[in-house]
Parts: structure tokens; C-alpha cells; sequence
């Protein structure tokens, strides 16, 4: 044997070894197919996990400054316009099929939220129902669960942003549908019992509240047409903070006439359960034209709402006991000159029980086959149709035991147009102008110290806001 | 002279790495549109060497998530994007374009030892909803039924619970198979078995059932040419999903598949052609 066979031989063996050795580490006999299914187990157990999220940056322009509003907040006194980032989502979702584990949080200049936190269940055998239990959206309407990362405008309308402030809130709920391959999966049932409260308070009293959505969606002609349809209820309520009820009953003025203005429910005392009850009906309809996709959506929400004097909002706590000084400020038509007339401590937290209504309608409209989408929605919230126009923010002629209707019983309409470009899967670009009109009623200004706080309802205020949006989401 | 020498040979290896790349089209989705992509893949690629293409099944719902997810050049489809898949092409800013390629007549196969030849439509949706448990109840043999169909992601799934169980539940016994071939396979080895499967997977190891949409006036057999004459009535067409930013690229393929070499290949495969 030469040098150059023997060198040969010693490398053949040596690969030979080497190649045994690492077949034998770690007493490990695997074949090259086991190792892939073991890597294809592996996979297979990270497939399970999900992260998705969205980033939402914006410019606002608004037509003054520190103005009230429901497009991304109010904003602050003395600007009129702002970066901001709008939301910041990250999603987590462990779908183990029958099982699901789902954790959001939002990361704004704001701080850091939790959006979703549940887990959710689906029975083994039928696959026909669900319980998802944490903090989850709450069932009612359409606009609610309709994520903000694929909604045209750039916020929900006025009477969701009041009624379910955050959307979500925790408890427990019950989904039942039909599996897809039954002609049942178009109909759909989330009921759900919750704290009431929303996402990100603790239940300030003994109450739960129950929320339903009864929904069916089907697709018609060879799936160029599609429509939803949706009847929802909501029934709780929260106990009072203190001793006073105020509702709309009929009072009879100075002058002889009968109104309907706030008055004590002497029936009701501290702790009681002021009832909240909503009904709701939507409707979504999409049609596949030859000029692009065309989708047109409404909704339309009534009921009775308990709030407070100064708001008709869900509260995050309960208005309590608390005594504040207020201001009555009447505008002097003959000298042109705003007087306060008085001030006097009160209870600034009793409940105040208004029935109300609200719908919205939207138009969006997908450019034949272009990038570019088109948006109209208007969308209306009167928070006390049992208020008069002309009788908000006047107490002339009422008997002294009543309490004046104010900012929080004028209603609003908004018209929002709007513009998106779809770049791509990730890219998105929004620029959106919210029209807000508020009833002319006789509110006048607020003044502290001097300071006119707050220019009054008198006209319509100078309030709408241009949104600039880009969104990434992956 | 050596620099020279040098230079030119590394631009001759970098066009040759640039010019000499193959195009790569990749299709996905219907099981139902597989065999025939296959084989019309192959004889594109016979003529067009510096053409690549793989094509992989999953199911229609699959190709179509793949084409908005960008991980495939061609969804096959064996039903009409769906509503929702459209808005989600739209919000990807993603403008695609539908061609239909050919027919595929949908037929019911059974196991070649049952002595049942065939059915009327309402027969097949009792079978197929479970109200018909035993063949006895049809004129067959005192045996059990054993349903078979496609997962609920196919499009063969939904085009035949629209047109022969009028929308109607499968019944909860049905054992969902993630493939046609699957079905073949179980109905050739299970006496008692039926189900559904596009023209072109009918093979001797089972048999194809006439149907009668009439009430049993009249069976017609799942042929070709029946489809053709419309005097078979489980028919439905198939169709090519791609991208308009990618038509350059798949547009030579989409020409052959509807040359009439193309649609001849779509009638050996026992599709019907457009023609």
C-alpha cells in the first residue's frame, strides 16, 4: 500500500467514524426521515402560535383648539393639531383547535393596555358551542367586533364611543354556531354575562349585565352578492352612587304648558340598580359590481342609558358621592355680555336615566380594480330624545325640585368622508375628514375664574377634524 | 492578459446565472383542478425548458388564501372566490383576475361490488343527509351506507351539498377525507361505501352511478359528452386565480391551457373542455 492508498484508506475510515459518532450522539439512532418528523412535530407546535399586529400613526388637523371629540380623543387645551399613534397592537393567539388562547395588548404614547385577555372553548363533539371567558368584545351590533385595522373610517361612530366605551369588557360567553359544513354556520348566537363596567375597571356593584347578538350572513349569486343581518340586546345597569334619580318626566312650566324635564325618581334610593337597556339592529350588504366592491352598512341602536349630568357616557366607576361647585352662565342678550349668575355646591355624580337612539350608515367603495377606496358615513347620537332642542340648557319657568337638561343631551350628527389607499397586504394610508354638527341649543359658555372653559352649544362648534393615517399590520 | 481572461469569465458566469434563470410559476388549491394542472404543467414545460412549475392540492380555500398571502402565482379553484376572500384581496391592495379553464361534472361513485346502478337526486341527498342508512332502502343489498366526503374546504364539498343536497347538512356519520384520491381509495376498498369525485378521478376500482335529476324519469351516466349535451346536470366550471401584477409571467401558461393543445389535454384528463 503507498502513501497516497494508506492516506486514503485512514480518511475513508476516519468519516467513516465521525459520520457513526454523530449518528450515535446522545444514544439518538434517528434516521434523516425521523429527524424531519421530528422538526415537522416541532413545526406543526409553533404553527399553533399566532402574532399579529397593526400600528396605526396619524396627524389631526381640528378646526380649533382644545376641542371635544370623538375622533381619537379630546384634545388638549391650546392644540389643534397632533401626532399620535392611534393604536399599537400586538396580538398573541394559541389555536389549539378546539381551544383557543388569546392575549392583546395596545402600546400607545399613552401607555400600555390590555385589549383581549381569554381563553376560549369549543365542545368536542357537535363543535356547535363556545364559551370564551376573560375580557373579550362585548356581543352587540356589528361596529364593536369590526376591527380597526380593517374599518374604513378611522373610528366607530359616537353612539358606540358612548355606549361601549373600550368595546370590551369581562365575563363569560356563550357562542353557538353550526360547523361549516352545515347549513348552519350562516346563523350565528353570542350571548355573553359581563361586569358591565368595560375593559379596564373593576365591578363597582353587585350587577351583571347580559348582551346578545343574534346574527345570520349568507351569500348569494354565485357570491357576488353578500349580506348580514343582526338583532342585538343588551339588559343591566349599575347601582346608583347616590341617593338621587333623575329621569324625564312631564313638569309642568310656569306658563301652564307640559314638558318633559329631569325629576327625581323618589322611588329609588342609593344602591339601586339604574336599569341600561339597548336593542339593536344591523345590517351589512356587499355587492361584487364590474366598478369595484361595494359595501353599505347601518345600524341602528334605542334604549334607556344611565349617565350622569354631565354625561351620558357609560361611566368606568361609579359616580359617587362628591360635592363640586358648579357655574350657571347665561348669555345677556341685550348687552352681548356672559353674567354667572351663581354657584352652589351640589352632588355632582347622581344618575341621570335618559332614553336614547342612534344609527349609522356607511358607503365604501372600491375604485374598479385600483388601489383606491372611497368612504361616506354619517352617523347620528341623540342621548335624550325626550329633550326638546330649544328647552336644553334653559331652566326658565321649570319648578326649582327639577334639574336642567345640558351639554350632555344635545345630539350630534357626523359626516365623514373619506379616502384609503390599499399599498399592499401591510400598507395602508387614510386620510379622513369628520363634519360634526351638535344641535344649537341655549348651553352657553362655561366660565372659571375669568375663563371661558367652554364655548357653549349655542351654535354649531367649530369641531371637525382631519385624521392623515398610515397603518402597518402584519 | 490574465486579468482579461479573468474579468470575461466572471461576466460570462454572472449572465449565465442571470439569462440562464428558469421562470418559476407555482399553482395551488383544488384537488379537483390537480390532475389536470399537472399534466398541463408538463406538456407546457415539454415545450418551454426554461419554464418551471409546481403544482400542489390543499383544496380551493387553501389556493386562495395562498394567492392573497402571496405564496402562490396561480390559486386553482374548483368555486367562485368567495366574498370574503375578495374584500381581503381588496384590502391587500391586490387586484386579481378570474379565468375559467374548463368543466368538471361531479360524479357518485360506490364500491364495484354494490349492484346498485343508480340514483335520483332526492335518493342521493337522503344518503348524503343521513336520513337513507342502508342500501335495502334504495333496491340494494341489506348493508350499511358509509358516506364519504371532502372536507369542508373544498370546493367540491360546497358545490355538491348546493347542487344535489339543496344546501342541505351532510350528515354527521360522513367521514371527511382531505383528498379525492383518499375517496377513491376508501370507496374501491369498502363495500358499503359512496361518494363524490370529479369525471376525471373515475377509475375501474370504482363505479360511477347514473343519476336522474327528474325523479327517475330518465339516469344519465356522468360522461363527457353528457356533460357536453347538458343532459348530465352536475357540472360546474373551474377556474385560475392569478394577480394582474404577475400576467406577464403566467400569461404564456394561461395561453397554452386555453389553446386548443390545452383543452385537448383538459378532455384526455376527463375534464370538459371550454369548447
Amino acid at each position: 500500500m503507498n502513501m497516497n492508498l494508506r492516506k486514503l484508506f485512514l480518511s475513508s475510515i476516519a468519516l467513516i467514524l465521525v459520520a457513526f459518532s454523530a449518528r450515535s450522539q446522545n444514544g439518538s439512532n434517528d434516521t434523516i426521515p425521523a429527524s424531519i418528523e421530528k422538526i415537522n412535530s416541532s413545526i406543526q407546535v409553533l404553527k399553533k402560535l399566532k402574532i399579529s399586529g397593526y400600528i396605526q400613526a396619524q396627524f389631526q388637523i381640528a378646526d380649533s383648539t382644545g376641542i371635544e371629540s370623538f375622533a381619537g380623543g379630546n384634545f388638549t387645551s391650546g392644540v389643534d393639531n397632533r401626532f399620535s399613534i392611534r393604536r399599537g397592537r400586538v396580538k398573541f393567539l394559541y389555536d389549539n383547535e378546539l381551544s383557543q388562547y388569546v392575549l392583546q395588548f395596545d402600546v400607545t404614547e399613552k401607555g400600555v393596555g390590555i385589549k383581549d385577555a381569554y381563553v376560549s372553548f369549543t365542545d368536542p363533539w357537535l363543535r356547535w358551542f363556545s364559551i370564551t371567558a376573560g375580557c373579550f368584545n362585548r356581543p352587540f351590533g356589528y361596529e364593536i367586533e369590526f376591527s380597526s385595522n380593517q374599518r374604513e373610517s378611522p373610528e366607530r361612530s359616537r353612539m358606540y364611543q358612548t355606549l361601549f366605551p373600550g368595546e370590551r369588557d369581562l365575563g363569560v360567553k356563550l357562542t353557538i354556531q353550526g360547523p361549516k359544513s352545515t347549513k348552519w354556520n350562516m346563523i350565528k348566537l353570542d350571548a355573553a354575562l359581563i361586569n358591565g363596567t368595560g375593559p379596564a375597571a373593576v365591578d363597582f356593584d353587585k350587577y351583571k349585565d347580559f348582551t346578545g347578538h343574534l346574527s345570520l350572513n349568507k351569500s348569494l349569486l354565485a357570491e357576488k352578492m353578500n349580506f348580514g343581518l343582526g338583532f342585538s340586546y343588551y339588559n343591566g345597569g349599575w347601582g346608583q352612587g347616590t341617593k338621587y334619580n333623575y329621569k324625564m318626566k312631564d313638569v309642568t312650566y310656569a306658563d301652564g304648558t307640559v314638558r318633559k324635564m329631569f325629576a327625581v325618581d323618589s322611588t329609588r334610593i342609593k344602591g339601586d340598580k339604574s336599569e341600561r337597556k339597548y336593542m339593536g339592529i344591523d345590517a351589512q350588504v356587499s355587492f361584487d359590481f364590474p366598478f369595484g366592491l361595494t359595501f353599505l352598512r347601518g345600524e341602528f341602536i334605542s334604549g334607556t342609558q344611565p349617565g350622569t349630568s354631565g354625561s351620558s357616557a357609560t361611566p368606568a366607576a361609579q359616580p359617587a358621592e362628591a360635592t363640586i361647585t358648579t357655574y350657571s352662565t347665561s348669555l345677556n342678550t341685550s348687552t352681548g355680555n356672559y353674567t354667572t349668575t351663581a354657584s352652589a355646591t351640589t352632588p355632582n355624580s347622581d344618575t341621570y336615566v335618559r332614553k336614547f337612539h342612534g344609527f349609522y350608515i356607511y358607503w365604501s367603495q372600491y375604485i374598479l380594480h385600483t388601489k383606491h377606496q372611497f368612504i361616506v358615513k354619517y352617523d347620528v347620537y341623540n342621548p335624550n330624545v325626550d329633550a326638546t332642542q330649544s328647552g336644553i340648557g334653559t331652566k326658565t319657568g321649570l319648578p326649582s325640585w327639577t334639574k336642567a337638561t345640558g351639554a350632555a343631551d344635545i345630539k350630534y350628527s357626523t359626516l365623514g368622508l373619506g379616502w384609503i389607499y390599499h399599498w399592499n397586504a401591510n400598507v395602508r394610508i387614510t386620510a379622513y375628514y369628520d363634519m360634526v354638527s351638535n344641535e344649537n341649543t341655549a348651553v352657553g359658555p362655561t366660565i372659571k375664574n375669568g375663563t371661558v372653559t367652554n364655548s357653549g352649544y349655542q351654535s354649531d362648534r367649530p369641531d371637525n377634524v382631519l385624521t392623515l393615517r398610515v397603518q402597518y399590520k402584519f | 492578459m490574465k486579468k482579461c481572461f479573468l474579468s470575461i469569465a466572471a461576466i460570462l458566469i454572472a449572465m449565465s446565472t442571470v439569462f440562464g434563470q428558469k421562470t418559476t410559476i407555482r399553482l395551488k388549491g383544488s384537488d379537483t383542478c390537480l390532475p389536470l394542472s399537472q399534466k398541463e404543467a408538463e406538456q407546457f414545460m415539454k415545450k418551454n425548458s426554461n419554464v418551471s412549475i409546481s403544482v400542489t392540492g390543499g383544496g380551493s380555500g387553501v389556493g386562495l388564501a395562498a394567492l392573497i398571502e402571496g405564496t402562490t402565482d396561480i390559486a386553482m379553484s374548483s368555486r367562485s372566490m368567495k366574498m370574503s376572500e375578495k374584500t381581503k384581496m381588496r384590502d391587500a391592495g391586490k387586484a386579481y383576475k378570474e379565468v375559467k379553464i374548463a368543466y368538471d361534472a361531479l360524479a357518485v361513485v360506490v364500491n364495484p361490488a354494490n349492484k346498485i346502478n343508480q340514483l335520483t337526486r332526492e335518493q342521493l341527498e337522503g344518503i348524503f343527509t343521513g336520513k337513507i342508512k342502508n342500501w335495502k332502502e334504495v333496491g340494494g343489498e341489506n348493508m350499511s351506507i358509509v358516506v364519504y366526503s371532502r372536507e369542508s374546504s373544498s370546493g367540491t364539498f360546497e358545490f355538491f351539498k348546493e347542487h344535489v343536497l339543496s344546501n342541505k347538512n351532510y350528515t354527521a356519520s360522513a367521514l371527511m377525507m382531505p383528498a379525492t384520491g383518499a375517496i377513491i381509495q376508501s370507496v374501491s376498498q369498502t363495500k358499503g361505501a359512496i361518494g363524490y369525485v370529479g369525471l376525471a378521478y373515475i377509475e375501474k376500482d370504482v363505479k360511477a352511478l347514473k343519476v336522474s335529476y327528474d325523479k327517475g324519469k330518465t339516469f344519465t351516466a356522468p360522461s363527457i359528452a353528457n356533460a357536453k349535451n347538458k343532459s348530465y346536470p352536475v357540472i360546474r366550471p373551474l377556474f385560475y386565480y392569478f394577480l394582474d401584477k404577475d400576467d406577464g409571467k403566467v400569461k404564456p401558461f394561461l395561453d397554452f391551457v386555453l389553446s386548443t393543445a390545452g383543452q385537448k389535454i383538459v378532455e384526455e384528463i376527463g375534464y370538459v373542455s371550454l369548447n
